[in-house]
């Protein structure tokens, strides 16, 4: 049974309209031991066939794991969303419920490969000399979560510096309490400074700063 | 389970009303019968103000009327005229995009014109202790965050539907949930009033204060006063539903000019500075507190919001009709 029904096919096909380049969808899964796996893959698929620009390519994440471990892959089930470069933004767990909103605007911006940023993150951004990892983690019922997603997101397309994952909090529960989440969105920047809720693009790029200060 | 596949695009009306009290329902009359698509986004018929008010004297034409039967009668009649009405809390939206775009707890609904109709119930300051513990054990969100909470005893603080809806959402996940009105009844519909005390796992507690959120990096408890006494409850979840009486603009994000004390500017024709964008009832600046005439606001912005969307910005008053 698909996941995707035919009105939302629809939907989705002229939000995938005309987008400006090619893009892979790389996912890596599992036959055992992951819940959402086939699910992923199955999206991953459903979502490549509406649109002739997007390719899904699937790896097996054992069998393939030198091919994981160039994409920084490193937890399944994974999607790499790469535009005409890999900008390094992820998707660690199925982008379903208000995820898939976060999942299709990625394809659009990979493929656009123009950051939707302020002038000031821009510049910021390019003055970046330090490598940055942001983890956003998210449940699939949370309506706060895409924008957080979307955002480090589009900064992760700004800068060859900055890598980008979504993280589903009930998927990984041991990430979860490594990094104490309670509350979605909860964005963790290199590991050591946290943001809660959902927070406005000059919040995010402040705490960028700390965190490249720490 | 995997959840729902939501995303922009799913629904899109003509005109959007956030809030459902006089304002907003009167808005949604006047929409449908110009033959708008209209969705009403409302979270419940005793969650603003006018759904509270014991008895409405002075409203014209009609005799003393509870204040949810009134709320009730102009939903029911634009409901008649093709308004449709969804139960759902508004936490985000994008005025810019096009359609405009309101995420909800349940959905995402897209509209061409959008009228805020949400009254001045909002919240004006932290508990003490609350600010800090954010993410930490003290949410806004039991459906984005009551899965962190399995096996655990939480609290909830509030008394309206949207407090007992979420409440209901985290018996399904904690082992003990802990439901503390600050009032000595629920204002909420007896439907979903009954399915909270008849849930196994809800402890009620009417008439109890909540004074302040304790923990140490985490939630740990509540400070809290019932008529009996001061006593400490142990939590390690507190989801928030408080109300008070300030504008209720948090869900604008910055997208709107606000007033002194965050109430919205609008011109005659209540249109914010956002074209398409309208604003009526309580959440107005300088706004005179009546069941009447927010009703008439919400006529005159349903009629701007027409003619907005039919290319015609300028509003004539036609008195003719």
């Amino acid at each position: 049974m698909p996941l995707l029904n035919d009105e939302i096919r629809q939907e989705v096909s002229k939000i995938l309209a005309n987008l400006p380049g090619p893009v892979r969808l790389v996912m890596f899964t599992q036959q055992f031991e992951c819940e959402y796996c086939a699910e992923t893959r199955q999206l991953v698929e459903e979502v490549a066939e509406l649109s002739d620009q997007i390719t899904a390519e699937i790896y097996d994440f054992q069998a393939d794991q030198a091919k994981a471990e160039s994409l920084g892959i490193d937890k399944i089930p994974a999607i790499a969303v790469i535009g005409a470069q890999d900008y390094g933004v992820r998707f660690y767990g199925i982008p379903s419920g208000y995820e898939f909103a976060s999942f299709l605007h990625a394809i659009q911006s990979v493929a656009a490969g123009k950051p939707e940023l302020s002038e000031a993150t821009l510049k910021f951004l390019d003055g970046l000399i330090k490598p940055v990892h942001i983890q956003v983690f998210v449940t699939p019922t949370c309506p706060y979560c895409p924008q957080a997603v979307m955002l480090a997101h589009q900064m992760a397309i700004a800068s060859p510096m900055v890598r980008s994952d979504m993280v589903e909090a009930m998927e990984f529960p041991q990430l979860a309490i490594k990094y104490q989440v309670m509350g979605v969105p909860r964005t963790v920047i290199n590991e050591t400074v946290h943001i809660e809720g959902a927070a406005p693009e000059s919040m995010v790029v402040a705490k960028l700063r700390e965190a490249l200060r720490g | 389970m995997i959840s729902g596949i939501s995303f922009p695009g799913a629904s899109l009306y003509d005109l959007i009303v956030i809030g459902g009290g006089p304002a907003g329902a009167t808005a949604a009359l006047y929409g449908a019968r110009a033959g708008l698509k209209t969705l009403v986004i409302d979270k419940g018929l005793t969650a603003g103000a006018a759904g509270k008010a014991g008895q409405i004297v002075n409203f014209p034409g009609l005799g003393p009327i509870s204040g949810a039967d009134l709320v009730r009668r102009i939903r029911e009649q634009a409901a008649s005229f093709g308004a449709e009405f969804i139960t759902d809390k508004v936490l985000q939206v994008d005025l810019s995009a096009d359609p405009r775009q309101v995420w909800g707890s349940q959905g995402v609904y897209q509209g061409r014109a959008i009228i805020i109709a949400t009254g001045s119930m909002g919240r004006h300051r932290y508990l003490p202790g609350e600010e800090g513990l954010v993410g930490r054990g003290v949410s806004y969100c039991a459906t984005c965050d009551a899965a962190f909470f399995r096996d655990q005893a939480v609290a909830v603080l509030g008394n309206n539907d949207e407090a007992i809806e979420e409440a209901l959402t985290l018996t399904r996940f904690a082992a003990r949930v802990h439901f503390l009105s600050p009032t000595s009844d629920l204002n909420a519909s007896p439907e979903l009033a009954r399915e909270l005390t008849a849930n196994p796992k809800v402890a009620l507690r009417l008439s109890t204060q909540t004074k302040e959120i304790l923990g140490n990096g985490r939630v740990e408890g509540l400070r809290i006063v019932l008529p009996e006494g001061e006593e400490i409850l142990p939590v390690a979840g507190v989801f928030i539903y408080l109300q008070g009486n300030v504008p209720v603009t948090d869900f604008l994000g910055g997208q709107l000019p606000l007033g002194e004390g965050g109430c919205l500017l609008v011109d005659e024709n209540f249109q914010t500075a956002v074209p398409g964008v309208f604003a009526v009832g309580d959440v107005l600046c300088r706004h005179l507190k009546q069941a009447v005439v927010a009703a008439a606001e919400g006529a005159v912005a349903a009629i701007a919001a027409d003619r907005y969307l039919h290319g015609r910005a300028q509003l004539r008053p036609d008195w003719s009709r």
